[in-house]
């Protein structure tokens, strides 16, 4: 199952959305500006 | 292949698919379904008699769907064992028996439609994987036609075509009309090495193939005209360069450009090819009587359930993962599991031979050694502090510790390679990671934040590849700040949360948590845990006040010097910005989280061992009960 899901970068502070799956084989999360794997899901904000 | 089906020490299960795998090294236990295949092996004499009566015609899935067979067949001719069988999902019924005229005709009365599937259970030291590769299938590439033009076809359909034992007996024919096709072209590169289709690595034996197959036609008819399209032939190994050179001088015309499209002309069914020749720089149109795709190689597609099975771990292109690329080629990371074949890599025949024998030759020294020597750096239980939560089992990538609700987790050694990810993710201290303890950790780090800790970048590094990664950075003379102190911990993933804030308590301005990519992990896939840690420490740090940006994860390779010099460069801009303050409100923050944490863990060991008494206590009063049932009232 497939979800967009926001990240932000924690070394050069880029949030960006990427597509997240659920169920399938985990990825290395990249930052696409600096290009770091520190990259943290963003909390969603509480409605 | 008949060889090993004759030899007294092997036994050839065909038909059968592994079903459940359990156990460690030296003592696997193993679950195979064999299939049912209505017929008796040990009877059959392959008379064939069945096979002329059976009234069902399908695509014969070992021609490649270029000649057909029956319901009860023979797979292919050279076949272990040499009998028949009935596929159930082609035959007309068996149950009720819907046309049984091989039943009739059957004179040994070898066939048994009440055969049913069997369940083995068998006891195995080692085991080797070579489930294989499976060929693209070119359809998807429009351009080409591939099933919409009649002679348009692969190279496997091609070898099918040129074998004496294919459809056509040897005889080369177009399958349009059955004519011997004149003027060929040959497409490499076809499901490899594209982003669009197919895979983008290169799959090692089409060139060499298309090699082979032009020779085969200049041999059997020295007036075809081939033509090879390609982007570059990769002819590397002993004699391949030879044999291209041969090919080349045979007549067959080597023609630099990937065709961007084919055309079928309706009526005479030839073929018009429009290609970029790029050496020449010209546009060029060829017109063909057949195209072969030169298709390329992919992981079968049940690779995953053979991962799960034997708990293997897989490239990023969906291959077998071997345990080390130079020094265990053909282990697998699990022990007493080796790999040979296509399973691994795309490779050729000799290749997968060597692997194979490599492979049967490491199962040979494992087992006639008769004992096996263990990893030094596996965890051992405090039972008294466990509280049977279960959570190291959950996390360890090779299935060595099995635990049952409410049990006392059971760590079998030998099928522990020592990640320690289930160290780093006991909730209570339980487990100790021999030589690798949460102490010798904390004393480095201690050793390390003793002086000037507003200095150092604390790095956890794993042994395997970021470590390494660093090696090559300072064996290749890279500059990088001075800055980064190392931890080296077999994997990252045994880096737990409690490390990482020790840490920072212990005035680390920046900590830098790094392990192998994904598709490197030395543990199968213990780095994926390194992830859910870091990113609870993380929510830890925001939680009390301290900025989670002073905590980073990197994946650096072991030939990443570059990588890890540049991270240890980017990253002293942040260390040398957390301020003096800051460290020392850290450090006050954490120390009275240390305080509540071990209260915290003190109170799950101490519930969990009440839960554990009260238990007992109710076990030995039922038990008393029931003795006292049994022994009856006493006689006065």
């Amino acid at each position: 199952m497939e979800e967009e899901r926001r990240f932000r970068c924690l070394r050069c502070g880029l949030e960006f959305t990427a597509v997240h799956r659920k169920d399938g084989e985990p990825v290395e999360r990249v930052c696409p500006r600096c290009r770091s794997n520190s990259i943290r899901p963003t909390k969603e904000a509480k409605g | 292949m008949m060889d090993a089906g004759r030899h007294p020490r092997i036994k050839v299960l065909v038909s059968s698919e592994v079903i459940d795998v359990s156990g460690a090294v030296g003592n696997f236990h193993v679950k195979v379904r064999r299939r049912a295949r209505y017929v008796q092996q040990d009877l059959c004499n392959s008379c064939a008699e069945c096979t002329k009566v059976c009234p069902v015609i399908i695509p014969d899935e070992y021609q490649m769907g270029l000649a057909s067979r029956k319901a009860i067949y023979i797979p292919f001719p050279q076949a272990v064992p040499s009998a028949y069988l009935i596929n159930p999902e082609d035959c007309l019924g068996n149950n009720p028996i819907a046309c049984g005229k091989c039943l009739e005709v059957c004179e040994q009365k070898c066939i048994d439609f009440d055969m049913r599937d069997e369940i083995l259970e068998v006891d195995v030291g080692a085991m080797i994987v070579a489930t294989g590769m499976e060929a693209y299938d070119p359809t998807e590439i429009t351009e080409y036609g591939y099933s919409r033009y009649d002679n348009v076809i692969t190279s496997m359909e091609f070898e099918r075509l040129i074998c004496a034992g294919g459809p056509s007996a040897g005889h080369f024919v177009r399958p349009s009309d059955g004519e011997r096709p004149r003027r060929i072209g040959f497409i490499q590169c076809v499901g490899s090495r594209s982003s669009r289709y197919g895979s983008p690595y290169c799959s090692n034996i089409c060139c060499m193939n298309t090699v082979k197959d032009t020779l085969l036609l200049a041999d059997h008819y020295p007036d075809t005209d081939a033509k090879v399209f390609y982007m570059d032939i990769r002819a590397f190994g002993k004699g391949f360069e030879d044999l291209y050179l041969r090919s080349r001088s045979s007549g067959v015309r080597y023609i630099r450009g990937i065709p961007g499209e084919i055309e079928e002309d309706p009526q005479t069914k030839n073929l018009r090819v429009r290609v970029e020749n790029t050496l020449a720089g010209e546009l060029e149109q060829h017109e063909l009587d057949m195209v072969v795709l030169s298709v390329g190689v992919r992981p079968r597609l049940d690779s995953n359930t053979v991962q799960r099975l034997l708990t293997l771990s897989r490239t990023s292109d969906g291959f077998f993962l071997e345990a080390h690329p130079k020094l265990k080629p053909v282990d697998a990371p699990t022990r007493g599991i080796f790999l040979a074949g296509c399973c691994e890599s795309p490779k050729d025949v000799k290749d997968s031979v060597t692997q194979a024998g490599a492979a049967a030759s490491h199962v040979q020294v494992l087992l006639s050694a008769g004992r096996i020597r263990i990893d030094a750096g596996t965890p051992l239980l405090e039972e008294a502090d466990c509280i049977r939560c279960g959570r190291c089992a959950a996390v360890c990538p090779f299935h060595a510790i099995h635990w049952q609700r409410g049990g006392v987790p059971e760590i079998i050694e030998a099928a522990c390679s020592g990640c320690g990810c289930c160290a780093a993710e006991c909730p209570v201290d339980a487990l100790t990671m021999r030589h690798s303890t949460d102490e010798q950790l904390k004393a480095q780090i201690d050793a390390i934040l003793d002086e000037h800790p507003e200095d150092k970048l604390l790095t956890f590094a794993c042994n395997w590849c970021s470590y390494a990664g660093g090696d090559t950075a300072g064996t290749a003379r890279l500059q990088f700040p001075v800055h980064g102190r190392l931890v080296r911990t077999m994997c990252s993933a045994r880096v737990s949360e409690d490390l990482i804030l020790y840490a920072f308590e212990k005035g680390a301005p920046l900590v830098l948590v790094s392990g192998c990519h994904f598709a490197d992990c030395h543990y199968i896939n213990a780095n994926r845990q390194t992830v859910t840690r870091v990113e609870r420490a993380w929510d830890r740090l925001e939680k009390l006040g301290i900025r989670p940006e002073r905590l980073h994860l990197e994946w650096i390779s072991a030939a990443e010097g570059q990588k890890f010099a540049e991270v240890m460069r980017v990253l002293d801009e942040p260390r040398a910005q957390v301020t003096a303050e800051e460290i020392a409100h850290t450090r006050k923050v954490l120390a009275e989280e240390r305080k509540r944490r071990e209260g915290r863990k003190e109170k799950m060991r101490a519930a969990a061992r009440k839960k554990r008494e009260a238990a007992a206590d109710a076990r030995a009063e039922s038990s008393a009960g029931a003795a006292a049932s049994v022994a009856g009232p006493a006689k006065s």
